[in-house]
């Protein structure tokens, strides 16, 4: 029985295989676009490379957080369009910034709450409830505010935005930083909160978790306003630096499989438990390297998305390959 | 009966990861036999019929088949040579009809339907089953599936009928019938082994009677060389007809309150007007079959999962309680110790240290913010060397634990929460044989340290040997309760199983 037991399907060095080999991966493509691209390994194009990977790095904080849980959130790129369309709206109406970011939250807030409340309580799957909730809010907020439209121009001049796309110091851009505190309370969250812990044994073993004891509903709300906030950080980032709300980035929809990229490709299983924000760190390393280097190659849009395409498949069968599934322990019990 | 049996099976066993499911089983069943296998739960009686049906392969001995030696590697393999087996949990395809499930996975490359539903209802006809081949199986109910898997048998032209505890979800008119459709196929020449808990139904039906135990097939004789008291002893083993706890006093005391008070809980089909009561300071044993609703009543009481509507009330420590969810239960002071581990006992990426210390801080409810990550390590080293745990360190996958300490560590878990009733299902289920005798052990200290436990056990020693009450539960309702100087393992089955 031990034996049978010690070689099941072990997240342990076996499992960190994975993340080398992206980390591997992360740096041959450093070193052969530092040789082969023009303008790759300069200072200046690391600052570009890490202000354009912001939003993207924010967001993944956030769905690593839900995929830990053994969740899913597909409205997360629908929330963050609704955030950034509902602060842009009232600064535009000349709403005071800190009163426009208080409503902007407590919008967020309720996105998150309205997710976690079908999840938890109606106990609609994670997958369904959240792609019904990400046309909801698309549809509502173009019906609303946009009136059809799917651009929103964001006033260029307001103080607001010029600090969200602007440097805090010389030489630190505000989204850089953002994405720090991000990255940094995302970690504190997962390591030392006690939401962290239950979000970490929900995904292990939600069953186990309930009968526990642990507060299962409580967190799961925890989790879907975290990714709805961190959903908001991003919109503003995003939106600030380009001066528009674009919500054609809900509907092409190639956002949300990029942060779903970089969750998996850092070795976040999507049937949650495993991993931690380490993990979001390597797959953006990757990812953030590879769109930088092709982009400076001048490789397509639809080829960086081929190429995108294979990596994730390869990440998927690596993980397959490295976390198998012991067929022998799931009818071990099965006298 | 014929010289010749259709089916030998010559030291067959199969084990489980070094757990024995089967030893060295003998066995024969000859043309036109009724042949019924009785044992407790556990004692390989499904083990043995799915090897003869090619479900499972054996991982010793050898399967004789018409005086040939075969290997059976898929059901499809034993199909071939005229075995049918009707499972318990019947494998009907719902969304399809009566006669498509019949023809399943022997239709040509055309099928009429009309072809299909003619054929099937020429044997539905003749076995006089009163099922309308066009209907959908999943509008079915449980005996008319039974009887299409029957018929499906008789369709393929079965010689050998294997029957999972055909009788189990049965009216009484409905069991008559089955058995009269047996002997009528019997009549035909097709040999069956049905697999039964009642025993006057092997007694009164079956032309011979198999009894297994411990994964031995102890047994094999005539029907008419068996009564009750025969099969139920060499069902339960010789060496526990003496009874071994007359002598012993009932350990604890009855304190005047109840610790935990159910009354008329019903839930589903499984459980149904169960009322009982738990006294501090004593283990109360419930002792019953796979199925009586023991671990659905224990979900209840946690609010694991829901009551009916109006099913029932829960006092614990006097004051009436309904829990939504085991959060609630646990900051109450009740803890349940799941009977799969691995289903939904510990985590399994996570630490020891992880698993107790997660244990404890969930009786903390939405209190505590921030995880005292140190503390949590140092009562996960407390209770380590408290249940004496063996392990490098608290640092160690619980995954890669032995099952034993597994289960060691998924009782820490509760204990650290302080209960004041803890419900132990099936706690040594899987377990070595070495840790079996230390888990029982904190199960009696647990109780004599003044707390309540519930004690779910199919397991009859083990419920004789540590329970100071003894409940017997059957059909989700409690039907006879036994104090500890007063129960026997007879007494016990008999409760059980009528």
């Amino acid at each position: 029985m031990a034996e049978v037991v010690a070689r099941a399907g072990v997240p342990g060095p076996r499992g960190r295989l994975l993340e080398m080999i992206v980390v591997g991966a992360a740096a041959a493509l450093i070193i052969i676009f530092s040789v082969a691209v023009d303008g790759f390994a300069t200072a200046g194009n690391l600052g570009v490379m890490l202000s354009n990977s912001a939003s993207l790095v924010i967001l993944s904080c956030g769905m690593a957080v839900v995929i830990i849980s053994r969740g899913l959130d597909l409205s997360l790129i629908a929330a963050m369009i609704a955030g950034a369309t509902t602060f842009s709206t009232l600064i535009a109406a000349g709403v005071p910034a800190p009163v426009a970011l208080l409503v902007t939250i407590a919008v967020m807030i309720a996105i998150g709450l309205a997710n976690a409340w079908l999840i938890a309580y109606v106990e609609i799957p994670a997958l369904l409830a959240t792609l019904a909730s990400a046309m909801f809010i698309t549809g509502l907020f173009r019906f609303a505010i946009l009136r059809g439209e799917y651009l929103l121009l964001l006033p260029k001049s307001n103080p607001a935005v010029v600090f969200l796309s602007g440097e805090l110091m010389p030489g630190v851009p505000t989204p850089v930083v953002l994405m720090l505190v991000t990255v940094a309370a995302s970690w504190i969250l997962m390591r030392y909160s006690t939401a962290g812990r239950t979000i970490q044994a929900m995904g292990d073993n939600f069953q186990a978790a309930r009968l526990t004891g642990l507060p299962v509903r409580t967190t799961t709300i925890v989790v879907y306003v975290f990714a709805a906030l961190t959903a908001l950080l991003a919109g503003l980032v995003m939106s600030a630096a380009s001066g528009t709300v674009d919500f054609r980035t809900v509907t092409n929809g190639t956002l949300l499989f990029d942060v779903i990229l970089v969750v998996v490709l850092g070795g976040i299983p999507l049937r949650g438990g495993h991993g931690g924000i380490r993990n979001i760190v390597i797959g953006i390393a990757l990812i953030a390297v590879l769109r930088n280097g092709m982009t400076l190659m001048n490789v397509t849009t639809q080829m960086q998305d081929v190429i995108k395409g294979l990596v994730l498949l390869t990440a998927i069968v690596a993980d397959k390959y490295f976390n198998p599934r012991d067929a022998e322990t799931d009818t071990i019990g099965d006298l | 009966m014929s010289a010749d049996p259709i089916i030998r099976l010559e030291k067959v066993a199969k084990s489980y990861g070094g757990i024995n499911a089967l030893e060295e089983a003998d066995f024969e069943l000859f043309p036109g036999e009724i042949h019924a296998l009785a044992g407790e739960n556990g004692a390989g009686k499904s083990t043995l019929c799915k090897l003869i049906a090619g479900v499972i392969a054996p991982t010793a001995g050898a399967v004789w088949i018409d005086g040939r030696q075969v290997t059976l590697s898929a059901p499809k393999d034993a199909s071939r040579l005229g075995i049918s087996m009707v499972y318990q949990e019947t494998s009907l395809v719902p969304q399809l009809t009566v006669a498509q499930n019949m023809v399943l996975g022997r239709e040509r490359m055309f099928n009429s339907v009309r072809k299909v539903r003619n054929a099937a209802r020429q044997v539905l006809q003749r076995l006089n089953f009163k099922v309308d081949p066009s209907q959908l199986a999943g509008s079915l109910s449980t005996a008319k599936r039974q009887m299409v898997e029957i018929a499906r048998a008789v369709l393929n032209e079965a010689r050998v009928i294997i029957l999972d505890e055909p009788t189990a979800a049965l009216t009484p008119e409905e069991t008559d019938h089955l058995f009269d459709l047996m002997k009528s196929l019997q009549r035909s020449g097709v040999a069956m082994i049905f697999i039964s808990h009642a025993l006057e139904e092997a007694l009164n039906h079956a032309d011979r009677i198999s009894v297994l135990r411990n994964g031995r097939l102890t047994v094999t004789g005539p029907a008419r060389d068996f009564d009750r008291n025969r099969l139920i002893s060499s069902m339960i083993g010789s060496e526990l007809k003496q009874d071994t706890s007359a002598a012993k006093a009932v350990r604890a005391v009855h304190s005047a309150l109840p610790v935990l008070r159910v009354e008329n809980i019903r839930m589903g089909s499984m459980v149904n007007n169960m009322s009982f009561s738990v006294f501090p300071g004593q283990v109360t044993g419930i002792a019953g079959l796979i199925g009586s609703g023991r671990s659905e009543v224990a979900k209840v009481i946690m609010g694991h999962t829901k009551r009916n509507f109006g099913g029932g009330r829960i006092w614990f420590e006097g004051r009436e309680v309904r829990y939504n969810v085991p959060a609630q239960a646990i900051a109450d002071g009740i803890a349940y110790v799941s009977e799969d581990r691995k289903f939904d006992g510990f985590f399994e990426t996570m630490s020891i240290a992880d698993n107790i210390g997660l244990g404890w801080l969930a009786k903390f409810g939405r209190r505590r913010r921030l995880a005292p990550l140190s503390r949590m390590r140092q009562i996960s080293q407390d209770w380590e060397k408290r249940l004496s745990i063996r392990c490098t360190d608290v640092d160690q996958l619980v995954l890669h634990l032995s099952g034993g300490n597994q289960q060691k560590v998924v009782i820490a878990k509760s204990l650290a929460q302080e209960p004041k009733l803890v419900i132990f299902d099936e706690p040594t289920r899987g377990v070595d044989v070495g840790a079996i005798a230390e888990i029982r052990q904190i199960v009696r200290n647990f109780a004599e340290s003044g707390a309540g436990v519930i004690l779910i056990s199919s397991y009859l020693p083990e419920i004789l040997d540590l329970s100071d009450r003894i409940l017997v539960a059957k059909s989700g309702t409690i039907v006879a309760e036994f104090a500890r100087n007063e129960a026997t393992a007879e007494r016990i089955l008999h409760a059980a199983i009528h």
